[in-house]
């Protein structure tokens, strides 16, 4: 329309089937969006691949993304700190007495982490080497052991913090703060679920209940596991009262991580610390490195307009704020089929981000909805990190634990649902708290 | 770097492995080294114990923009980059040819990291950061840096799946 050689229909055509065409010869996610940006710069005279670099290296120049790898340091630490292990402790001397006490322990303990990292795939990735095994030798099923470890893992980016949020109002200037407390309820709503859902299948299949553990032990496993515990109140509480920054709640979080496991657990070594210092490097950066090829991706799809290309037929719906809810969370869950969620936000959220806005859908709402729905995406096929993380320690192909996580997504997809017809699911906590971060 | 893979095994492998071992080193280093700025941020913030540096924002910056591109090197090498499985389980050989179209898509976009990347340090060569005055080629040079390292490691990784697709032996 402005000089360009490519209509906004064709250079869709190009992005979307190129990248579609890339993914199928299972070219990685990463190189596939950035190949698919090549034809477009070989054929439009303006633009060159010096782009590529460049928007590259704008999206890695953030601060805001640095909480990446700190949120997953902190959650290396604390499984070789020996934090985990009495998170634990308490999760079985809270739920060990309900049936399918170790599967409810799993889903306990994510939501414990959950409130000390923000990343689902760290959370799969030690979760799965804790429980799978164990799990199986007790008799539970081995897909429904990979399900229900890797559909509790989507916790970690619904309840705060969440590199989810962080990257989302990083790019979507929404407040981190508001969201984060805008997620607690949420994510123990769909905690519940999944506990219920737990139940069913352990009554069920008969799967084993541990004795109920005594008042004592209670006590103990609380006091013991208490300065972890403290974690999440200096992440959220810290950026709420305006101490710190995302990134540096983070980097506090690491630095508690560090205290408690170096001087009040005192299990830490060297050796331990290198592996957690890599481990920490390699998942962040590939996961980071996506960033940068999609905001290259999704740069494309702004310069031709094809959001606004997109969207300009759904506008003429006339759908309300619930109508739209479902739409978004609909295009999210597809999306997140194929895609993993910090790309997803990069190029889907900023192309839904003026729905949202037509439709008066409150920003703190649309991003718990979004969020959500991608955090689904983390387990659902073909591309769903933390089922294909769960099934890769358990070392069986994904499709083996579909059906049973397919089981466990319908009553998540009823809170999903929840949130979308009742907003003040989501913004109940913030209205009470901090009404000044809603504005 | 520049030498293509299949020259000799011996050699270029232990020169490859031992170049990941270092590539792995730095990254971690990396990653511990990146917790004092945003510390120092918070500790002046606070306390009047330093005064606050203005450069610790922008040398975390460019430290992660680092080790993003180190870890995205390793990242190829160990095959950790994420790929969508959408295909039935396949024969070894099959297997291999699939693997090899994969590789070929990462080798060809290493190849437009070279090309862009050198541009891209030849363009920032005579300029200096915002906040610290440091030379900018020092953090546009990881361009083109991953996309040789990319050129070895999946080059090597193609090698080792043609000799399975040609019925050698699979190593």
């Amino acid at each position: 329309m402005t000089g360009n050689v490519l209509s906004t229909g064709q250079a869709a055509l190009v992005l979307f089937g190129t990248f579609a065409a890339l993914l199928a010869l299972r070219i990685p996610v990463a190189f596939a969006l950035g190949l698919a940006c090549l034809p477009i710069l070989l054929i439009e005279p303006r633009l060159s691949m010096m782009m590529l670099a460049q928007e590259t290296f704008n999206a890695y120049n953030s601060f805001i993304l640095l909480a990446v790898p700190f949120f997953l340091l902190t959650a290396n630490l604390m499984s070789i700190g020996g934090i985990t292990d009495r998170l634990v402790t308490l999760s079985k001397a809270l739920v060990g007495h309900w049936p399918g006490s170790l599967a409810q322990i799993n889903v306990v303990l994510s939501v414990f982490f959950a409130g000390i990292s923000g990343s689902s795939t760290a959370d799969a990735a030690s979760q799965s080497k804790i429980f799978i095994d164990a799990q199986t030798k007790e008799g539970y099923d081995l897909s429904f052991s990979i399900a229900i470890t890797a559909v509790s893992s989507v916790l970690a980016v619904v309840i705060p913090p969440s590199i989810l949020m962080i990257v989302w109002g990083g790019l979507i200037s929404t407040s981190i703060g508001a969201m984060y407390l805008a997620g607690i309820v949420p994510g123990l709503l769909i905690a519940g679920a999944q506990m219920l859902t737990v139940h069913l299948y352990a009554v069920r299949r008969g799967y084993p209940t541990y004795p109920k553990s005594s008042w004592r032990d209670m006590q103990c496993a609380v006091w013991h596991s208490l300065p972890a515990l403290m974690t999440p109140f200096i992440i959220v509480g810290g950026i709420l009262l305006g101490w710190f920054t995302a990134t540096e709640s983070a980097c506090a979080a690491v630095l508690y991580s560090i205290a408690l496991s170096a001087l009040v657990y005192r299990e830490i070594g060297r050796k331990e610390l290198y592996r957690a210092l890599l481990d920490t490097g390699r998942l962040a950066s590939v996961a980071l490195f996506c960033v940068g090829t999609a905001s290259a991706f999704g740069w494309l799809l702004a310069f031709y307009k094809i959001p606004e290309g997109l969207l300009a037929n759904v506008s003429t719906w006339g759908m309300g704020p619930i109508a739209a809810g479902f739409f978004i969370a609909f295009c999210f869950l597809v999306v997140g089929c194929f895609l993993d969620a910090i790309p997803a936000i990069i190029i889907v959220g900023t192309v839904l981000e003026p729905l949202a806005r037509s439709v008066d859908l409150h920003p703190v709402q649309f991003a718990i909805v979004s969020i959500v729905s991608l955090a689904f995406g983390l387990v659902t096929p073909p591309y769903g990190l933390c089922l294909m993380i769960a099934c890769s320690v358990a070392g069986v192909r994904l499709r083996y634990a579909v059906k049973d996580t397919v089981i466990m997504l319908i009553p998540m997809l009823l809170v999903l649902a929840a949130l979308i017809i009742w907003p003040s699911v989501s913004l109940f906590l913030p209205r009470l708290l901090v009404p000044h971060m809603l504005k | 770097m520049t030498a293509t893979p299949e020259a000799q095994p011996g050699l270029w492998r232990r020169l490859t492995s031992g170049y990941a071992k270092l590539l792995e080193l730095m990254l971690a280093a990396c990653v511990g080294i990146l917790i004092f700025p945003v510390t120092l941020q918070i500790i002046s913030r606070y306390t009047a114990l330093i005064p606050s540096y203005i450069w610790t924002e922008e040398m975390a910056r460019f430290l992660f923009v680092w080790t993003i591109m180190i870890g995205a090197m390793l990242g190829v090498r160990e095959a950790q980059h994420f790929e969508v499985d959408v295909w039935p389980e396949l024969s070894r050989r099959a297997e291999a040819a699939v693997r090899i179209v994969a590789r070929l898509g990462i080798l060809a976009f290493a190849l437009v990291f070279v090309w862009a990347g050198i541009e891209f340090t030849r363009f920032a060569w005579h300029r200096t950061s915002e906040l610290a005055d440091l030379p900018l080629w020092l953090i546009h040079v990881a361009w083109p840096v991953a996309g040789f390292t990319w050129i070895a490691f999946a080059g090597e990784q193609i090698v080792d799946e043609m000799r399975v697709l040609l019925g050698g032996k699979a190593q």
